[in-house]
Parts: C-alpha cells; sequence; structure tokens
C-alpha cells in the first residue's frame, strides 16, 4: 500500500505525528555561548542528557534513550576516527551533522518500514571567540537548524531544544532578549535556568504562546529547582586546557543561582 | 554510519569494539600480526633488539620522574638529536618508548585516542589497570612486527592512581606485552643496563633511597644516569654540552604532569652534573 505515492505521505505523516507526541514531554535544553566557553543547562530527574562528543563538541538530547545512545555512539566514533587519522582540529561539527548523521536520520525516517529515531539533539562546537560558536540542532528526520544568520533574523549566540515547537520558539524569544554573548558565566547560568522555565511552562501550557511574566518565570523556576537537579556542563573556550567538556555537579550551581 | 553498523552488539558496553578494532574496521590501522611469520632458510637471522636509546624512570617524593634521551638513530647514524620519546597520554599518564618511532609514535597515539574514546563512550575514566592493559595489548597485537625484525617497541608506563589507594604508579613491559610494575624503578633501551646499576646502586647504598629524593636531587640523579649511558652507548645522547640540547624529563604527580623547562634542567645540569 505505501507504494502509492499518497499512502506513503500520509505514513510520513502519521509516523511525524507519532514521533512529535513521543518527544513533547522532554525537558528543555539550552545552550549559551558565554565569554569563556560555551554552557549546556537543563533539569531532570533522572537520566543523563548532555554528552562530550569530541575535543570541541558537546550535545544535548532528548528522546529514546537507546536512540540517543545509538546517536551518541556513532557522533563519537565518526569524531574520534576522523581526529585520529587527521588532527583534532580537522573534526567539524559542521561536516559531522551535514554529512553523516542528517543524511542517516533522514533516510530511517523515510523508511516507513523501519523503524525512525526517536531523538532530538543540539550539538554545540566551541570555538576561539564567541561569534566562532557554532550550534545545530538535529531533528528525527535529518531537518538541520543553525544559529547562523538567515534573511530572517540575525545570528544567536545561543540554541535550544524542547519537546514542541511552541516552546523553542519562545525560549529562543526570552534569549535573544536576555542572552548577551559576552555575558559571564554566573549571568549565563542564571539566563538559561531562565530559558529553561520559560520552555517547561509551555509544555505545560501548550495553549499559551506568549511569553510569561517575570515574576512567573521565577516562581516556576523555584519550585522547578526544588524537586529537580540541574545537569550542566562547560565547553571551555581556553583552548590550553586538556579536557575542554566538564560537567558541572548540582552543587556547584546552586551557590551562584539568584533568586 | 549505516544503521547496519550501529547494530547490537557494538553499543553493549563498547567494550567489544574498543578502539584499535573500531580503527581496524575502518582500515585506518594495520592488521593484528600475531603468531611467528614464516621464515625461508635465508631469512635464520635471530630477532635482535634494537632499542637504540635510554629511558628511566623512578619515584621520588613528588611522584614518578620520567627521562629520556633524545637521539633518534639509525644503525650507526644519528638521525636527530632533538627527538621526544616520552609522550604524555593523558593528564596523568605518560608512555616514554624505546624502539622503533615510527612504531612507538603511532602506538602512543593508538593509547591516547584509545583512552578519550574510552572516556567519552562509557562516560568514565578507564582504571589504571585498564590502560595498563590497553598498552599491552597493543604490543601485543604488533608481534608479529617484531618477529620479521621491524617494530619492536619497548615502553615504560607512568601514571596516578587516583582511586582507591592513591599513588604514582610505574611499569615496564617488554616487547610481547608482559607487563610488571616497578616498586622503585625502571629502565628500557639500549643503555639501560648502565642506568639500571646505577638506580640500584643508589636506591640500595646512596645517600637515601630513591622514593626520598627530593625533586632537584631527583633531576640531577637522572641527568647524570643518562649521562653515564651515553659514556658507552653510542645510541643514547645524553646531555649535549656544546648543543646546550639537555633530555626531556617529566613528573608525573596527582597534579598531573609537568614538563621541566629546559632551563630548569640546565641549571640543575650546571650545579650538580657537568
Amino acid at each position: 500500500m505505501i507504494e502509492e505515492p499518497y499512502r506513503w505521505v500520509e505514513a510520513i505523516a502519521n509516523r511525524r505525528e507519532y514521533i512529535e507526541g513521543q518527544l513533547a514531554p522532554g525537558s528543555p535544553i539550552a545552550a549559551l555561548g558565554y565569554r569563556e566557553g560555551i554552557l549546556f543547562v537543563t533539569l531532570g530527574q533522572t537520566r543523563q542528557k548532555l554528552f562530550e562528543i569530541y575535543d570541541r563538541i558537546a550535545m544535548g538530547a532528548i528522546g529514546h534513550p537507546g536512540d540517543i545512545e545509538r546517536l551518541r555512539m556513532a557522533a563519537i566514533e565518526l569524531a574520534s576516527t576522523e581526529g585520529f587519522t587527521r588532527s583534532a582540529a580537522d573534526v567539524s561539527l559542521r561536516r559531522l551533522a551535514h554529512y553523516s548523521l542528517s543524511p542517516v536520520m533522514k533516510t530511517a525516517f523515510e523508511q516507513v518500514y523501519g523503524p525512525p529515531y526517536l531523538a532530538r539533539m543540539l550539538f554545540a562546537e566551541v570555538g576561539v571567540h564567541p561569534e566562532d560558536d557554532l550550534f545545530l540542532r538535529v531533528e528525527y528526520d535529518g531537518e538541520i537548524a543553525s544559529n547562523g544568520a538567515t534573511y530572517a533574523r540575525a545570528r544567536q549566540d545561543f540554541a535550544v531544544l524542547s519537546g514542541t515547537r511552541q516552546s523553542v520558539e519562545l525560549m529562543e524569544t526570552f534569549l535573544k532578549s536576555e542572552h548577551k554573548p559576552d555575558a559571564s558565566f554566573e549571568t549565563a547560568v542564571n539566563s538559561a535556568l531562565d530559558a529553561w522555565s520559560v520552555g517547561h511552562m509551555l509544555l505545560q501550557a501548550s495553549e499559551t504562546n506568549e511569553l510569561p511574566a517575570r515574576d512567573a518565570i521565577a516562581q516556576h523556576r523555584q519550585e522547578q529547582l526544588a524537586i529537580a537537579a540541574i545537569e550542566a556542563a562547560v565547553l571551555e573556550r581556553d583552548g590550553s586546557r586538556p579536557i575542554r567538556y566538564r560537567s558541572l555537579a548540582d552543587k556547584e550551581l546552586r551557590s551562584i543561582i539568584t533568586q | 554510519m549505516d544503521r547496519s553498523q550501529l547494530g547490537f552488539d557494538q553499543n553493549v558496553s563498547g567494550a567489544e569494539d574498543d578502539f584499535p578494532s573500531l580503527l581496524r574496521r575502518k582500515g585506518l590501522l594495520g592488521p593484528v600480526a600475531l603468531g611467528p611469520m614464516t621464515q625461508t632458510a635465508t631469512q635464520q637471522q635471530t630477532w635482535q633488539s634494537t632499542e637504540a636509546t635510554t629511558i628511566l624512570a623512578f619515584k621520588f617524593t613528588g611522584g614518578v620522574l620520567v627521562a629520556g634521551d633524545r637521539r633518534a638513530t639509525a644503525g650507526n647514524t644519528v638521525v636527530y638529536d632533538r627527538a621526544d620519546k616520552v609522550l604524555e597520554i593523558d593528564r596523568h599518564s605518560i608512555m616514554a618508548i624505546a624502539g622503533v618511532p615510527a612504531t612507538a609514535w603511532e602506538m602512543a597515539r593508538v593509547l591516547e585516542h584509545s583512552l578519550e574514546y574510552f572516556r567519552r563512550t562509557q562516560l568514565q575514566e578507564m582504571t589504571v589497570d585498564g590502560k595498563v592493559r590497553a598498552l599491552s595489548k597493543l604490543l601485543r597485537d604488533n608481534f608479529g612486527f617484531v618477529m620479521q625484525g621491524i617494530g619492536v617497541v619497548v615502553p615504560i608506563f607512568a601514571t596516578y592512581d587516583g582511586n582507591s589507594k592513591p599513588e604514582a604508579r610505574l611499569y615496564f613491559y617488554d616487547a610481547m606485552g608482559a607487563q610488571f610494575e616497578a616498586t622503585d624503578y625502571a629502565a628500557t633501551g639500549s643503555g639501560s643496563p648502565a642506568v639500571r646499576g646505577i638506580l640500584y646502586y643508589e636506591n640500595t647504598w646512596g645517600a637515601k633511597p630513591l622514593h626520598n629524593l627530593s625533586e632537584q636531587e631527583a633531576v640531577s640523579l637522572a641527568l647524570r644516569a643518562l649521562d653515564t649511558a651515553a659514556e658507552s652507548d653510542t645510541a643514547t645522547a645524553g646531555v649535549d654540552r656544546s648543543g646546550k640540547v639537555y633530555p626531556v624529563i617529566k613528573i608525573v604527580s596527582r597534579e598531573g604532569i609537568t614538563t621541566l623547562p629546559e632551563g630548569k634542567i640546565a641549571v640543575v645540569f650546571k650545579e650538580m652534573v657537568a
């Protein structure tokens, strides 16, 4: 039945709806470029969502843990073999996402007899200067959104990932006005937590399209921080460090959070 | 990266597919050359050790000191007088190499990338035992080439074990990959017999045992030992007094690896050795 074009389109649409439904409750992730590097922040109770991929590349993902794991492994394998045969500086996130991950995910998504990847990923590559930072969001169907400038909008020094489109859009609107690329670490942590709260509120009340009020954001953040653990990681801009990726303990961050 | 390559078995723990086998799968690393090679009558020469260099390592108050001379030779010819044979593998590990440079440097590179690959995929540091074993496996995989008379490598591995019982650890290997943990000191390379003699003497009858030496005493002992080795071994450079080329000296401690700057070595050399 899938041989007919209409059936195929219908099958793809069903599949999209199913995957969107599965991904919808995923806890948002905010990645912010700041003066000394790139910061990833999310809140959660259980699973690790932030990972190191290579020297300058990190990943945050929501979705099925099995699929995330397969994609993470594939990304590490590709980056590691490239880094081994050439050099660490030759490993590029742009190529990794565009030439390797995206085609595979697209194929898996469109072959309606096989299983798609139930995952949405946010990659970041730290540059020498904040304006060299690259953020890429790779969708389950292989679509890629970057932080680069387009006709419609200027370059962004952040990227977000969330369960629904509205949630992503409002997190971006929020960060556009709140976040500056030369922000300090403390400021970035607080902006990221606020952005997370915006995204999380939208997941719970999907009918609104308005940015919540400041005090509502602050209140939501406080409530969530009381019950969930902060998961955060940084990619240091300083190239002299042997390992640039560093995950931050919940305790480390609690002290610098402003109420 | 087609889907079939992301199969089940490779992802269970990652242990099944370590980094060298990943490289082999992708055709980026030579095959395992195990077992004796078929030898024709004309190839009856026995394997000769050709680790032309001197590497030494010993524990002192500040951790493990690893020192190596800087001469690279091919037969009787000095090829290079600034070779670095004391290589950093990760933040706390050093592999010092005696043997064929091409194989040794490749091995160090594979090991370095293996440990990073493990850390990233398994989300934890490899234990010291795992690292020591990984190097042992690389040596064993290479043994076929050793038997053919090419590519012998005899390394020393120094690391800091931050786990249950924090302390500096020192291992030496044979060309087949057997590992031995050294309690006080280790030496490898063509100049090692002389060095081993000195270290044994110092440790047993010297002013104090090696593990009580201060950093300055340790550096001067290393320089003296390398100079002694160079006295009789043409493949060891020792200290080049006219060219001002000093051995590479690195120290592994709890804080990580420190490379002694040449200036500092020069001062110790001038005061205590020359």
